[in-house]
């Protein structure tokens, strides 16, 4: 089974903020909430600005699943966090354990009142039907059931943004830092958030929720 | 007079205990977790790729696999 992530080449991002358009506009994001954004550090400084674009790594042992109050987080057989609009109370407390800012909230209500938390979903939607409006309204797109993979990615015109089964990508960034080591550029290039998301390498692949923790699901 | 006052008294009383009888359950279980359906079983909307059979889970697979590799500028350009 594939396990979905992200990587994102910092020397290839160019700060073009086309993977923010993207999503926000395939996933009608409202105004306030930025489910990806782009980072750039060393701004304006020759040979030192990297920029990197960050959204949910959904990672394997994810740390707003952990403290999450009324448990409305799951992880799917992909491997992707998802979670359930319907059981969040948008208490903010993921929004504080997530360490790449990836929850997001409206506050648009008196008295600092939050709403429910949105992120990225991978485009893979919730626990509503697949590819539904009722998903779509509350979720966005759902590319992976379209056959598709996230909008962000496969729209980067750098291909510094990939996503998709953990193995295929790697594989793909390792092809990348094999040349540049081979032409004498970037020696030593370390993903962004990898060990950060999935733990050092060769670690264990994340357990989707089991069904017998799910009300209701077919075990 | 009295008795009516008395009635009266009762009335308040039992509308007053009996106020909560009439409060509807609010059940936890309405918003439990639901099932998920997996992506390889398709979206139910006219933007399904081509070239895959939904429900065929390695079918699926394959595709995206495919999509995947388009990432790659290497294995495009060969």
């Amino acid at each position: 089974m594939a396990r979905m992530k992200f990587i994102c080449d910092t020397e290839r991002c160019i700060e073009c903020n086309g993977c923010v358009t993207a999503c926000k506009n395939d996933n009608e994001v409202p105004w306030g909430i930025n489910r990806r954004r782009v980072v750039t550090v060393n701004d304006g400084i020759v040979g030192q600005e990297k920029s990197v674009s960050v959204a949910c790594m959904h990672c394997s042992d994810a740390p707003c699943m952990a403290v999450c109050p009324v448990d409305c987080f799951y992880r799917t057989d992909e491997g992707v966090v998802l979670h359930d609009k319907d059981i969040c109370i948008g208490c903010g407390y993921c929004s504080f354990a997530c360490p790449f800012g990836a929850p997001q909230f409206l506050s648009q209500g008196a008295f600092g009142s939050r709403s429910k938390m949105d992120k990225c979903t991978f485009c893979s939607g919730g626990p509503e039907v697949n590819g539904s409006v009722a998903e779509f309204e509350k979720y966005g797109r759902n590319r992976l059931a379209e056959g598709k993979l996230p909008l962000c990615a496969e729209m980067c015109s750098t291909k510094a943004l990939i996503g998709g089964d953990d193995e295929v990508i790697s594989s793909i960034y390792a092809k990348r830092v094999s040349v540049r080591e081979a032409n004498g550029r970037y020696p030593s290039t370390d993903i962004f958030g990898w060990s950060t998301a999935y733990g050092p390498s060769g670690s264990p692949a994340p357990k989707p929720t089991p069904a017998d923790k799910i009300p209701g699901a077919k075990s | 007079m009295k008795l009516n006052f008395k009635t009266l008294g009762l009335c308040l009383a039992a509308g007053t205990l009996l106020a909560a009888c009439s409060e509807p359950p609010e059940i936890a279980a309405k918003a439990a977790k639901r099932p998920d359906v997996a992506p390889y079983m398709g979206a139910d909307n006219g933007f399904m790729t081509k070239g895959w059979t939904p429900g065929n889970q390695a079918s699926w697979a394959e595709a995206i696999n495919k999509r995947n590799q388009k990432q790659s500028e290497y294995s495009r350009a060969k």
